[in-house]
């Protein structure tokens, strides 16, 4: 039984892209009676089975020492691209995590997508994203994982543009695509010039290799820093976190997937890229600052931004910014760990914002008010998800900052003084969301709002249990330290920041006294956070009109001086006079002459070595 | 049976083209589908036979024909030419099955005529094995072709014929001049390949000859400065003749590289495929960059083909043989994919009458718009933006790697140029099939199941050969190894980014 479980665990990811597969027979093009909506309950069922093949497998596996599946793929000139499969504790957990949040995700989506007509789109593609994500966490090889990242970031492009008649959308998923690009394309670098140095993808041998390694430093820096691009791109991290924020225009259902673990799948590929990364001293401290700079930065621009969902996707941000700098000091369980306590609190908290959101048709923070008499439960699973995201003792994102802290206690105290900074600021600004919306006076946009229904308050429910029991699965998995290793100080640090950023919040945001909407003395710093350091500008007027410039100048260049028909031949012979000769035997002449001229440059340059030899040997 | 590919296509033209009595477009159309059908049952029937392990050529076939001139009929096929034959044969059928619907109706005979003489000049040129055999098939499509842009094609259709005609006659002349001399001055028996040895040749004479060929070449497939025929022709051609162009006719360009330049003269390879590989940089580049400022969704994809074959010029240059491998699936991949985007944005001028972006919109819409079409409008782009899963991912992987080790900094600038193909992309689906559908013009004609099909068997195929990439490159991997093989391995071997990425560097740091 158990070893039938693991063998067939490359089923996990196939069962969901059936599902994405089977949901094509409802395009409207193709099956009309029934309505789109049978699409959404084959995926929920296909999630469900894989969600229970996944928990078997874990259940199973523990205690077992991990093992490895290989499927032959692509074998050809000296090129071996065979499937490995690692079936681990760790990749089962994944599994279930990934299984479970997408569950929760389809489930939350048969309510939130009630009134939408595109229900066979949107689900074949939740279930890519899941199929994708499970795929990933199973594969183990570098190639692989570059190849599922990069089809997830195609899957963005097109989940963020679901609604593509509306053109903030349109605009979303262009850039959501592009950045995500970006990232992936210097990945793909760092995977072609790995394989040369290293002699695998295989994350186990990479492991193994980069042991006794030894590489010229720039190669290994250069390297490091493409294959470190893609998790950037992934994880939205500066100066790539621009997609994540314009990605919120997407429905919320997907905000779920994307805010918790598909941002994830980024740090799963550093996680195991550690030992390669970890060969160059300047790769991490890379990571180091990288991902400080979003940790603060993404804290301090989810403060001032009135929209509820791009305030949590910049946290979003900031933590992932935590798993690098968790990475960076090679702090990988704690990364680990920080993707898992995160992954789940942001799910909770995405799932209450949106069915909030649901019915109260704002996203604008300052139109809500007073919810917490009218929603007590989306409001205590928005505590609850707050509570379990930053240090707050016992839940788990505590267990997990306090490890980070606990391992960087001693060798790099002014990290540890970023980390409580930055959960101070992450207190503050969840607080702030939870105090705008629930606490207060009503407002118009608030006074009718009841509680939804079953669809998206069953998954928040059972989210904020799990939630809550964290930091009991932590413990059966005797991941929780000891009180012997227990360092007090840090956790009493970590409580007291968190405390001090919750009721900062609470005294400015519930007080009377204070105006509303808060303002800061100088306009021009709250400006500078609320347009999140003007980087949509700054990327408009270097790269995209840089890339712009360069291509017009291209097909100018092609239109006028390579292509003989155009304006040039025409001067040329009203210059002369002659414009009865523009005739077809004058135009081919012109072409004789372009092509003469094009020859003439491939030959000079093709022979250059040549040529040139020929000088040296005659001067 | 190798000659049937040739002689039935030549036939079927002649029967099309002369037929006695009155012959109605229908059945014109049937008795093309049936032929074309034969041919790839043929194709198939090959496939089956084909010797993998065996790197030489296969089912030879041998008659001599005009002794004094040394030009007989040689036939024969390799992992080179197999793929790139059943390609061929494949977009003939497809070309066959689209023409009732893409093509005006004029003429259905002639137009059925003409395109199996260009499979007929294709396949022969793919399948000779002697040079003057090559150079008579090559020019054997070119007045089909002309003919096909000049009769079928769009408004500016004249001079785009006219031009593609005196491009594609010089880059004959050049191959036919290179030809000539080779086989006299290597004092070869006969134009046979395998009579001609360069070997005995001094290096500045094969380099010459070399040139000659490469600018011949390097007009069909296009190189950069020679491309200017290509945008116009892709354009003013019908979708039909459109796909023939780029998917199987450009072919022969790279094919011919292979084949002639670097199977002919291994010894000067190494010198001039640096500078090869600088090109097919540049052509990369340029091609991406003059598609972005396309307004013109089918001139946008006339560009991505240029850069599209630079990849496969990459391939060559860096000759390995993982390169070579990935190079002829490229090849393929390219045919295909291309294929399958002129296919649909045909589909979209019918139906919406307009190719501009600036008027295109909201195609998506599921029940206004077209949306089957644009749904695998966003396939086919994805699939030449290279994302993975899609069959022009893994060619243009195994190219990348298979260059890297040759030519770093080429290799990662071409990896910028698919980063720049996915802009142009994004840039035509965002405009084309996302947006608001104009409520006040949307009165689109629906898009029949039969005009879907064509391009649902190439996307399936773009799927298929995606995710089971075996069956794309298993065909030419011991053809490339004796490819390669020949030729004397100056690449140092896997090299660091920091090091000089010129395999002659000697030669270079000497000028």
């Amino acid at each position: 039984m158990f070893q039938t479980l693991v063998d067939t665990i490359w089923l996990v990811p196939c069962y969901a892209f059936l599902g994405a597969l089977i949901s094509f027979l409802w395009f409207p093009s193709i099956i009309r009676k029934t309505g789109p909506r049978p699409s959404g309950y084959i995926n929920t069922l296909m999630s469900l089975t894989a969600l229970l093949h996944s928990v078997l497998a874990f259940s199973a596996l523990q205690g077992q020492p991990a093992q490895r599946l290989l499927i032959p793929w692509l074998k050809v000139a000296n090129l071996d691209l065979t499937i490995p499969i690692e079936v681990s504790s760790l990749t089962m957990g994944a599994l279930v995590l990934i299984m479970g949040i997408n569950l929760f995700a389809q489930v939350f989506a048969i309510g939130y997508m009630e009134m939408d007509w595109g229900w066979a789109r949107f689900f074949s593609l939740l279930a890519l994203f899941e199929a994708g994500m499970s795929a990933l966490v199973l594969l183990d090889s570098l190639f692989f994982s570059y190849m599922v990242l990069e089809i997830l970031t195609l899957a963005t492009y097109l989940l963020t543009g679901l609604w593509f008649n509306q053109p903030l959308v349109v605009t979303g998923a262009r850039d959501a695509f592009l950045t995500k690009r970006v990232g992936d394309l210097f990945l793909l670098m760092g995977v072609l010039a790995l394989l040369p140095l290293a002699g695998t993808w295989d994350y186990q041998e990479l492991a193994t290799w980069a042991k006794t390694a030894q590489v010229d430093p720039t190669v290994m820096t250069l390297v490091g820093l493409a294959l470190i691009a893609g998790p950037m791109g992934k994880c939205a991290q500066f100066p790539l976190h621009l997609w994540l924020d314009e990605a919120m225009e997407g429905p919320i259902p997907a905000s779920i997937l994307r805010n918790s673990i598909v941002v994830a799948t980024g740090a799963w590929v550093l996680f195991k890229l550690e030992p390669v990364l970890a060969l160059s001293p300047f790769t991490l401290s890379a990571l180091i600052w990288i991902g400080g700079v979003t940790a603060v930065g993404g804290t301090l621009i989810a403060i001032a931004q009135i929209d509820i969902k791009r305030s949590l996707s910049y946290l979003v941000s900031a933590y992932m910014g935590i798993v690098f700098i968790a990475i960076g000091t090679q702090q990988t369980a704690a990364a680990q760990m920080m993707t898992l306590t995160h992954a789940l609190a942001m799910a909770l908290l995405v799932m209450s914002v949106g069915a909030v959101i649901w019915n109260c048709i704002t996203q604008d923070l300052r139109q809500y008010g007073g919810l917490f008499a009218r929603r007590p439960i989306s409001g205590l699973s928005f505590m609850v998800g707050a509570a379990g995201l930053v240090a707050f003792p016992p839940l788990g994102g505590f267990w997990a900052l306090l490890k980070l802290v606990d391992g960087l206690w001693t060798t790099q105290p002014w990290l540890v003084g970023l980390l409580v900074l930055v959960n101070t600021l992450a207190g503050f600004s969840l607080a702030r969301v939870f105090c705008m919306v629930w606490g207060g006076s009503s407002k118009p946009m608030t006074a009718r709002s009841p509680e939804v229904f079953w669809p998206m308050i069953l998954p928040a429910m059972t989210a904020m249990g799990f939630t809550l029991h964290l930091p009991h699965i932590l413990a059966t998995l005797s991941l929780l330290p000891t009180w012997e290793t227990f360092n007090q100080e840090a956790a009493l640090l970590l409580t007291g920041s968190s405390v001090l950023g919750f009721s900062a919040a609470g005294l400015i945001y519930l007080s009377p006294t204070i105006q509303k909407p808060v303002k800061l003395p100088l306009p021009g710093l709250q400006d500078l956070f609320a347009y999140d350091f003007y980087t949509p500008k700054l990327y408009k007027t270097s790269i995209v009109f840089g890339v712009d410039l360069i291509s017009q100048l291209t097909s100018w260049f092609d239109k006028y001086l390579i292509d003989g028909t155009g304006n040039l031949f025409g001067l040329a012979t009203i210059f002369s006079g002659q414009s009865l000769k523009y005739s077809t035997s004058g135009q081919s002449q012109f072409y004789v002459l372009t092509i003469l001229v094009g020859i003439a440059t491939i030959g000079v340059l093709l022979c250059w070595p040549v040529l040139s030899h020929l000088s040296l040997a005659v001067g | 049976m190798l000659s049937l590919l040739i002689v039935l296509p030549l036939l079927g033209a002649i029967a099309i083209g002369f037929w006695p009595s009155k012959l109605s477009g229908e059945s014109a159309r049937l008795g093309a589908l049936g032929l074309s059908t034969a041919l790839l049952v043929l194709t198939a029937v090959i496939f089956s036979q084909f010797d993998l392990s065996a790197a030489g050529l296969q089912m030879s076939e041998y008659l001599p024909w005009i002794k004094t001139l040394g030009l007989n009929y040689a036939l024969g096929i390799d992992g080179l030419s197999l793929p790139l034959i059943a390609l061929t044969n494949f977009l003939v059928l497809i070309v066959v099955y689209s023409g009732d619907d893409g093509v005006p109706t004029t003429s259905p005979r002639l137009f059925y005529s003409l395109t199996f003489l260009v499979s007929a000049g294709i396949t022969g040129a793919l399948l000779a094995q002697n040079l003057l055999l090559f150079l008579i098939f090559y020019e054997l499509e070119l007045i089909p072709f002309y003919l096909l842009i000049l009769i079928w094609g769009g408004k500016n259709r004249e001079g785009a014929a006219m031009k593609f005609l005196i491009y594609t006659a010089v880059s004959g002349f050049l191959i036919l001049a290179g030809f000539l001399a080779l086989t006299w001055l290597s004092g070869a028996p006969s134009f046979d390949y395998a009579a001609i040895s360069t070997a005995g040749l001094s290096t500045r004479t094969q380099l010459i000859l070399l040139t000659l060929l490469l600018v011949g070449f390097g007009i069909k497939i296009p190189l950069v400065p020679l491309h200017s025929w290509l945008p116009d022709a892709y354009v003013e051609a019908a979708t039909p003749v459109a796909i023939l162009l780029g998917g199987a006719l450009a072919k022969l360009g790279t094919y011919g590289l292979v084949r002639f330049c670097l199977g002919l003269f291994p010894q000067t390879w190494p010198i001039v495929a640096p500078g090869l590989a600088i090109l097919a940089t540049v052509g990369v580049l340029y091609g991406a960059m003059a598609a972005i400022a396309q307004k013109d969704i089918k001139r946008m994809v006339a560009y991505s083909s240029i850069g599209h074959m630079s990849y496969v010029l990459l391939g060559i240059a860096a000759h390995t043989s993982l390169a070579m491998v990935g190079a002829i699936g490229q090849m393929v991949s390219h045919g295909l994919i291309l294929a399958l985007l002129f296919y649909l944005i045909g589909v979209i001028e019918v139906k919406v009458g307009t190719r501009e972006l600036d008027e295109l919109n909201g195609l998506l819409n599921p029940l206004r718009g077209l949306p089957t079409t644009s749904s695998l409008l966003v396939l086919a782009g994805m699939a030449s933006a290279g994302i993975p899963g899609l069959v022009g991912f893994i060619s243009e992987f195994l190219v990348f790697q298979g260059s890297y080790s040759a030519f770093p900094l080429p290799t990662l600038l071409c990896v910028v140029g698919t980063g720049l193909t996915a802009v142009y992309f994004v840039i035509l689906l965002n405009r084309t099939c996302f947006g608001r559908l104009d409520n006040k013009t949307a009165y689109y004609p629906k898009v029949t199941r039969t005009e879907q099909i064509p391009a649902l068997v190439l996307t399936a195929l773009v799927f298929f050969l995606g995710i089971q990439p075996t069956w794309l490159v298993r065909w030419s991997e011991t053809t490339s190894a004796a490819i390669v093989a020949a030729v004397p391995q100056t690449a140092p071997p896997p090299i660091a980014l920091n090091q000089t990425f010129m395999p002659a560097p000697s030669l270079k740091l000497q000028g």
